[in-house]
């Protein structure tokens, strides 16, 4: 079989084009391993404080329109220098979870069922039940002394509260309702 | 760039599952209902949507007393990883951070890897497509290779509060791994490094109280001498073949043609 120029090089070139793309089947140690987009890329955290124990570690709050989209211990925040518990991480679901309850809800006295009410309904409601229960069963003396107390409403405070706010709720429940039962969710 | 590895120190891990939760938040995981096992411990083992399982285990003493172990258990991202032999679509790859992560493009969800791999670490999630198609795609531990681009810290370990996962220099943790080693030895005598040869270590490193069978880790984990001959000597040979295969199919319908179209121009000047 002889080969004039032309045809040898027609040959030549068929098989280069072969081997190129078979080389392509072989090229995988440069496949470059493929990770996901950067998701809090670009997404100005805001700070906060951790709702839920007594100690209050600092969370940054990242949020892209009005969705949560991650939450991170604040690493500036001298408490928990950045680390959280499993619970504080946790702490998007407060804002994104399904079961989040949005509205006040109202369980009528004798119903099994809650149903939704509006604010000014659940304001004037619990406002109404204190000032009631208050007059009902409040204490001016006991044993000869001025107690001026009521044991029948209790408060309870939340991790959340700083200083100046449980000051004044410490003024308004206990100098100014007279409750004595005034406990903290963090106790522990 | 230095070499990178995640040390994880059990003995100072107070069992508070942060890792667990900073995890499925980082990586948008949805949450798994697991029912009651008996024991401390949330999920039963690692799966698709559960990449990392803090395992409880207790232990009793010879001395009559109780060791509650716990181990941050996730993808070790070995340095030979099995599952990275056994994928037949070289869909599963080292990063420069010496993680090993799965490209969700490529994987084709056939579960080589799952049984390849020593630590269960790896497992297949099941998604639905758009025409309401099931497939299935391996999912674990990526080590965070995202946020280790742009120079943070793995989730988890951003997380910790009590310094039981940090993620930094190799040689650094390591040796403050055998610091920390002689500090314990006292309180645990079978205390050790895991950080297993026969797989040329692994990019997560652990600080075991107890030996690792304890921890339900393999002694000496190996890649399958069946996947090495497969991968690294099979496959490619079987692609050579391919394409000589290929090449000599074009090649001779080629040569044939220009035969052909010199028997029609030049008449019976060249025979065979």
């Amino acid at each position: 079989m002889e080969f004039t120029r032309r045809q040898f090089l027609k040959l030549s070139g068929a098989v280069a084009a072969t081997l190129a793309v078979v080389e392509l089947g072989f090229d995988d140690k440069g496949a470059r391993a493929k990770t996901r987009e950067f998701k809090i890329a670009e997404l100005k955290p805001t700070p906060t404080i951790c709702p839920y124990c007594a100690v209050g570690c600092g969370i940054l709050v990242y949020s892209k329109g009005d969705d949560v989209v991650y939450t991170e211990g604040d690493p500036d925040h001298p408490i928990n220098e950045g680390s959280l518990c499993s619970k504080g991480t946790t702490v998007r679901q407060v804002y994104t979870s399904e079961k989040r309850i949005t509205k006040p809800m109202y369980r009528a006295p004798g119903s099994d069922k809650w149903k939704e009410v509006d604010w000014d309904f659940a304001l004037e409601k619990v406002a109404k039940n204190i000032k009631e229960t208050r007059d009902r069963t409040f204490i001016h003396k006991e044993k000869g002394l001025t107690v001026n107390r009521t044991d029948s409403i209790a408060y309870l405070g939340g991790a959340a509260l700083d200083n100046e706010e449980c000051h004044l709720l410490q003024k308004l429940f206990r100098a100014g309702l007279g409750l004595t039962y005034i406990e903290h969710q963090a106790r522990i | 760039m230095a070499e990178t590895i995640k040390l994880v120190d059990v003995t100072k891990c107070d069992g508070c599952r942060a890792c667990m939760v900073s995890c499925k938040n980082w990586n948008d995981l949805p949450s798994e209902m697991e029912d009651f096992h008996g024991s401390y411990q949330s999920h039963e083992k690692i799966t698709a949507n559960t990449w990392n399982v803090l395992t409880f285990n207790e232990q009793e003493r010879k001395d009559g007393g109780l060791d509650w172990l716990f181990r941050h258990s996730s993808c070790l991202h070995c340095t030979e990883a099995a599952c990275e032999k056994a994928c037949p679509e070289n869909a599963i790859s080292h990063t420069e951070f010496g993680s090993v992560v799965v490209d969700y493009d490529t994987c084709v969800g056939c579960g080589y890897c799952v049984q390849a791999c020593s630590f269960d670490a790896i497992n297949l999630a099941t998604y639905i497509d758009k025409n309401g198609k099931e497939f299935r795609k391996a999912q674990k531990c990526t080590q965070c290779t995202d946020r280790l681009e742009e120079g943070l810290q793995p989730a988890c370990a951003t997380a910790c509060h009590t310094g039981a996962i940090v993620y930094g220099d190799k040689d650094e943790l390591l040796s403050s791994a055998e610091d920390r080693l002689a500090q314990i030895k006292e309180r645990y005598p079978n205390a050790n490094i895991y950080n297993p040869q026969g797989i040329s270590g692994t990019n997560t490193v652990y600080i075991l109280a107890d030996k690792p069978t304890t921890y339900g880790l393999p002694e000496n984990p190996k890649v399958a001498l069946s996947q090495i001959v497969w991968k690294d000597y099979a496959q490619p040979i079987g692609k050579m073949m391919l394409g000589a295969t290929t090449m000599a199919v074009i090649g001779s319908f080629i040569a044939t043609n220009l035969n052909k179209k010199n028997h029609s121009s030049e008449g019976d000047q060249s025979h065979e």
